[in-house]
C-alpha cells in the first residue's frame, strides 16, 4: 500500500463531514505534486509517498513529564503528544485550545486540501489586544508512533498592539519513520509584533512538509526564523500576505545539513499594499551528500508603491556530492519600488583559511570559524538569547568543532 | 502651465503614438505557396530550393517530430496562439537575381535597403561590413563574398551552403539545436527557407564584421530562417544581425534557429539588434519572435551574445551557451526594452560542463507603457565542472505604473569548487537623478535618455561600433518621453 491508499481507506472508514469529503475529493483529483509542477521542480515526493503509513496514533502511557529533555526550558509551553494537547501554560491575555475548525485555504495546493480535509489535531491561540509577553511561548509536537502520517492544523491570532514570541519544534522521541504535513496560520492585527521561530532538528528518518501562512494588517511586524538541522526531508512553505500599509515581514533561514539530508525552502511575500517592507536572509551550509532547494518569490502588486523588498540567499557547498538549486524570483507590477535579490553559491575563501592557519589555527577549526561567521549574520536576527546559543551549540556539534563564542 | 502630471501624460501619449519607422512594404513580386503546413508543403519547399535528398529527409523528420509536440506555455507571456495552418511558409522575391555586383539588384529592392538605412554600396565602401540580406526568409544579397573567399571564409546563404558545402552542413546542422529540442525549433527545421551560413577556417581572424539583415515583407507569411556559424580551431569572428518588418495589423510569426559552433580556441561574438514591428499601442499586430539560439564552446573557446531587443509584440528568446570544453567562456549581454503592450520573456542559459569554465550574464530590462518584461535564466553547473565561475546581474528599470518587470533565475550547482553569484534589482529612475540633471539645464527627456544610456552602458559597450550607434538611437526612440 502507498500513502494515497492509506488516505483513501482512512477517509472511507472515518465519518467525515460533507465539507471534509469535498475537500478530500479535491485533493484526490489533484493528487500529490510531482516534479512537473513548477513549485516542486527540484523536490520529488515520489519515494516518500510510495511508502505505507498509519494514520492512527498508537496508545501510550507516557506523560509529557517523560519527555522533559526535549523542552528548551521556557516557562510558557504548549505540548502535543501523539496528537493530543497534554500541557498548556496559563498565560495572561492568551487563550489556548486544542480545537481547530477553520477550513479556509491559502493557496489551493493539493497538500493544502489534504490538510484541511483530514487533519484532526492542532491548536488555536488567541492573544488579546495590548498584551506584551517577554518570555517566548514554546510549542512542541512530540511523536512516539512508528510510521505515522500526521497533520496538525494551527491558528494563531494576535490582537492589536500585542507583542509575542514563539518557538516551534517537531520531535520524534526515538528514531522513528514519520511524515508530517502541517499547516499553521498567523493573523497579525494592527501594530502587532510577532516573532515565530521554527527549530527543525528531528531524527534521521523524519520527513516534514510545513506550511506557514502569515496575514498581516497595517503597521504589524512579523519575523519568521527557520533553523534547519535536519530530519531526512524538509519542505517549508512560508507565505506572507500584507493586507495593510506599513507592514514589515522578515524572514531568516539558517540551514546546516549533512549526510543525505534534503531541504526545500519556499518563501513568498505578497506586497498587496503600499509603503511596506520585507527582508529575507537565507544562509545554507551543505556538507556530505545533502541537497538544498531555495525558491524565494517577491510579488509587488499594482499600485503597491514605495515598497522596499530585499532578499539574499547565500549557500556554502562544502562537498562535491552536495548540491543546491536556487530560484530567486521577482514579480513587480508597481514602479516606485526598491527591490533586489542576491544569490551566491560558493566555498570558504581559501585566503581567509590561509590567514587563520598561518596564525596557528588548525584547518578544521579554521573551517569551523569561517562557517560560523558565514551563518552568524542570520543567527543575530534571532532575538531570543537562549535560542541563539542553542543554535550555535547545535551547529558546532554538527560541524564537529569546539568553538566557544 | 501644465503641471507635472499632465506633462507626463502628454509625453507618454507622444511615445505611444510614435510611429514605427520601418513599417513600409516593398512592391516586389513574390513567389508564395498556398497557406498551411503539411508534408507536401515541406516537400514543396525542399523542391523549390533544389535541395538534395538528405536535406528533405532532415526536414520530414523534423516535421514528424513537430506534429507530436505541443506549443510551450510556461513563459510568462500571453498571446493568441498562431494558427499554423494559416501561415504561408514560403515567400521569396520572384526573380531571384544572381548577383555579381550590386548594380544588378532589383531597383525596388535597392530602394528598400536604402530606406532601411543599409545602403549596401555605401557600407561596402565605408563600413567594411559584409552583409547577407534575407528578405522573407530568402537570402537576396551577399556582399564581399569574393574578399572573404581569399581568406578561406565561407559566408553565404544556407541554401547555397547545402548545395556547395554539404559535408560541413551535414556535420553540424542540428547538432547544437536538435529537431526535438522544442516546438519552434522543430517547426523551423521542417520549413526553414533560408538563412546564413558561415565557416571560418582554422586560425583565421575574420577581417570584417559579418552581418545578416532580416526582413519580413509579404503579408501572412512566417519567417523561418536558419543560421549556422562554425568557427574552426583558433579562429575569430564577429557577427551582426538586424531585423525589421512592415506594419500589419495581423501577427506575423518569426521562428528562427541560430546555431554557433566554437571549436578549440575559437572566439565568436554574436550581436543582435532586434527591431521587428512591435504592434500598435493597443497591441494589435506585431511580430511573434520565438527564437532558439544556442552555441557550443569547445576547449578554450568563447562565445559572446549581445542583444538589444526593442521590437516584437511577443519575444521568447534565450540565447544560450553550452560550455562543453575546459576553460571555455560564455557571455550574455542584453538590453530588452518593452513599451505599449509588448511582452518579452528573454534571458539565457549557461550550461557548465567543462572544468574552469566561466560565464557572465548582464541583463538590463526596461519596461514602459503597459508592457511586461521578464528575465528568465538558467545557470547550471554539473558535478564534473570544477572551478567554474558564474556572475549574473539582472536589473530592471520601470517607467510608469502600468508596466511589469519580473525575474526568474534558476541556479543549479552540483559542485563544491564552483562559485556562482547572482544579483538583481528593480527600480525606477530616481527623482533625485532627474532633479540633478534638470538643475544643470538638461531637459527631463534628455536626462532620461542620458540615464537610460548610462544604465545600458555595460551592454552597449559590447556592441560593434555601427550597431552601438543604432542601438542608442533605437533606445531613444523606444523610450522617448516615458517619464516614470
Amino acid at each position: 500500500m502507498t500513502l494515497i491508499d492509506n488516505l483513501k481507506q482512512y477517509a472511507e472508514t472515518s465519518h467525515l463531514s460533507k465539507e471534509s469529503q469535498e475537500l478530500f475529493g479535491e485533493f484526490i483529483s489533484k493528487g500529490f505534486p510531482t516534479i512537473k509542477d513548477e513549485e516542486w521542480k527540484y523536490t520529488s515526493l515520489k519515494k516518500i509517498i510510495s511508502e505505507s503509513y498509519t494514520l492512527h496514533y498508537s496508545a501510550n502511557k507516557n506523560t509529557f513529564k517523560d519527555f522533559e529533555k526535549y523542552f528548551l526550558g521556557f516557562k510558557n509551553k504548549i505540548v502535543f503528544l501523539d496528537g493530543k494537547l497534554v500541557s498548556s501554560s496559563n498565560i495572561k491575555g492568551v487563550t489556548i485550545s486544542d480545537y481547530t475548525s477553520f477550513k479556509n485555504l491559502s493557496n489551493h495546493s493539493s497538500l493544502d486540501f489534504l490538510n484541511a480535509s483530514l487533519s484532526k489535531n492542532g491548536f488555536t491561540i488567541s492573544v488579546d489586544e495590548n498584551i506584551q509577553i517577554e518570555e517566548p511561548i514554546e510549542i512542541l509536537f512530540l511523536n512516539t508512533t512508528e510510521n505515522i502520517f500526521s497533520q496538525y492544523r494551527n491558528c494563531i491570532s494576535i490582537g492589536k498592539n500585542s507583542n509575542v514570541k514563539f518557538i516551534e519544534q517537531n520531535k520524534n522521541v526515538s528514531d522513528l519513520n514519520s511524515l508530517s504535513n502541517n499547516f499553521t496560520q498567523i493573523n497579525c492585527a494592527e501594530n502587532s509584533n510577532v516573532e515565530f521561530n521554527k527549530i527543525q532538528n528531528d531524527t534521521a528518518r523524519s520527513k516534514l512538509i510545513d506550511t506557514l501562512n502569515v496575514y498581516q494588517k497595517s503597521d504589524s511586524v512579523c519575523t519568521v526564523n527557520t533553523v534547519i538541522f535536519g530530519g531526512l526531508f524538509i519542505r517549508n512553505n512560508l507565505n506572507f500576505e500584507q493586507n495593510g500599509q506599513n507592514a514589515e515581514s522578515n524572514m531568516n533561514g539558517i540551514t546546516l545539513l549533512t549526510k543525505n539530508q534534503f531541504v526545500d525552502n519556499h518563501t513568498f511575500v505578497d506586497h498587496k499594499n503600499a509603503n511596506c517592507r520585507s527582508n529575507e536572509l537565507y544562509k545554507g551550509i551543505y556538507l556530505d551528500k545533502s541537497k538544498g532547494v531555495f525558491n524565494g518569490k517577491i510579488m509587488v502588486r499594482k499600485d503597491s508603491q514605495k515598497i522596499d523588498a530585499f532578499q539574499a540567499n547565500n549557500s556554502l557547498l562544502l562537498n562535491n556530492d552536495a548540491s543546491i538549486n536556487s530560484k530567486p524570483q521577482l514579480e513587480i507590477y508597481a514602479d516606485d519600488v526598491k527591490c533586489s535579490h542576491g544569490c551566491t553559491i560558493g566555498q570558504l575563501d581559501s585566503e581567509s583559511l590561509f590567514y587563520l592557519r598561518s596564525r596557528g589555527v588548525s584547518l578544521e577549526e579554521a573551517k569551523g570559524l569561517l562557517t560560523f561567521a558565514f551563518a552568524s549574520e542570520a543567527i543575530q536576527n534571532i532575538s531570543i538569547a537562549e535560542l541563539r546559543s542553542l543554535v550555535q551549540k547545535t551547529m558546532s556539534n554538527k560541524l564537529n568543532v569546539d568553538i566557544e563564542l | 502651465m501644465e503641471n507635472k502630471q499632465q506633462q507626463e501624460e502628454r509625453l507618454l501619449e507622444e511615445v505611444t503614438s510614435s510611429e514605427y519607422k520601418y513599417g513600409f512594404t516593398t512592391n516586389i513580386e513574390s513567389d508564395t505557396i498556398p497557406k498551411g503546413l503539411s508534408e507536401d508543403v515541406v516537400r514543396l519547399i525542399s523542391k523549390k530550393k533544389n535541395e538534395p535528398d538528405w536535406m528533405l529527409e532532415y526536414r520530414l523528420k523534423a516535421y514528424n517530430v513537430w506534429l507530436t509536440m505541443e506549443e510551450p506555455d510556461w513563459a510568462n507571456i500571453s498571446y493568441k496562439k498562431p494558427n499554423y495552418q494559416d501561415i504561408i511558409y514560403y515567400a521569396a522575391p520572384k526573380t531571384k537575381p544572381v548577383l555579381n555586383s550590386l548594380d544588378e539588384l532589383d531597383p525596388e529592392m535597392k530602394k528598400t535597403f536604402d530606406k532601411l538605412g543599409i545602403s549596401i554600396d555605401e557600407q561596402k565602401r565605408l563600413a567594411n561590413v559584409a552583409v547577407d540580406v534575407v528578405m522573407d526568409s530568402v537570402s537576396v544579397a551577399t556582399t564581399f563574398k569574393e574578399t572573404l573567399k581569399e581568406k578561406g571564409i565561407i559566408f553565404c546563404s544556407i541554401s547555397d551552403a547545402i548545395k556547395d558545402y554539404p559535408d560541413l552542413v551535414k556535420k553540424y546542422l542540428g547538432t547544437v539545436v536538435p529537431n526535438r529540442d522544442n516546438f519552434f525549433s522543430a517547426l523551423n527545421s521542417a520549413v526553414f527557407s533560408d538563412g546564413s551560413f558561415c565557416y571560418i577556417p582554422k586560425g583565421v581572424k575574420c577581417p570584417m564584421e559579418l552581418s545578416t539583415y532580416f526582413r519580413i515583407n509579404e503579408s501572412g507569411t512566417g519567417q523561418f530562417e536558419r543560421t549556422l556559424l562554425i568557427a574552426d580551431e583558433g579562429s575569430q569572428v564577429s557577427y551582426l544581425e538586424g531585423c525589421t518588418a512592415p506594419m500589419r495589423d495581423e501577427n506575423q510569426l518569426h521562428a528562427a534557429v541560430v546555431e554557433l559552433i566554437a571549436l578549440d580556441n575559437a572566439d565568436i561574438k554574436y550581436s543582435t539588434v532586434q527591431n521587428w514591428y512591435p504592434g500598435d499601442k493597443n497591441g494589435n499586430g506585431g511580430v511573434f519572435n520565438f527564437v532558439t539560439k544556442r552555441g557550443v564552446c569547445h576547449n578554450n573557446a568563447k562565445i559572446s551574445w549581445t542583444q538589444v531587443e526593442t521590437g516584437s509584440a511577443v519575444t521568447w528568446k534565450y540565447p544560450s551557451c553550452i560550455l562543453k570544453g575546459d576553460n571555455s567562456i560564455g557571455e550574455f549581454f542584453s538590453v530588452a526594452v518593452t513599451n505599449n503592450r509588448q511582452q518579452a520573456d528573454t534571458g539565457t542559459k549557461m550550461i557548465h560542463l567543462g572544468k574552469n569554465t566561466k560565464s557572465t550574464i548582464i541583463a538590463k530590462g526596461i519596461s514602459a507603457g503597459k508592457s511586461d518584461g521578464n528575465y528568465r535564466g538558467l545557470v547550471k553547473i554539473v558535478k564534473g565542472a570544477s572551478n567554474s565561475r558564474n556572475f549574473s546581474q539582472c536589473d530592471s528599470l520601470l517607467m510608469g505604473d502600468k508596466c511589469g518587470s519580473h525575474t526568474f533565475p534558476y541556479i543549479e550547482v552540483n559542485n563544491d569548487s564552483s562559485q556562482v553569484e547572482h544579483e538583481a534589482t528593480t527600480s525606477k529612475i530616481g527623482e533625485d537623478q532627474l532633479f540633478y540633471c534638470n538643475q544643470r539645464g538638461i531637459g527631463t527627456e534628455e536626462a532620461i535618455a542620458l540615464i537610460v544610456n548610462g544604465y545600458c552602458k555595460d551592454v552597449l559597450n559590447q556592441l560593434p561600433m555601427e550597431f552601438a550607434v543604432e542601438a542608442q538611437k533605437l533606445l531613444e526612440i523606444s523610450l522617448e518621453g516615458s517619464v516614470g
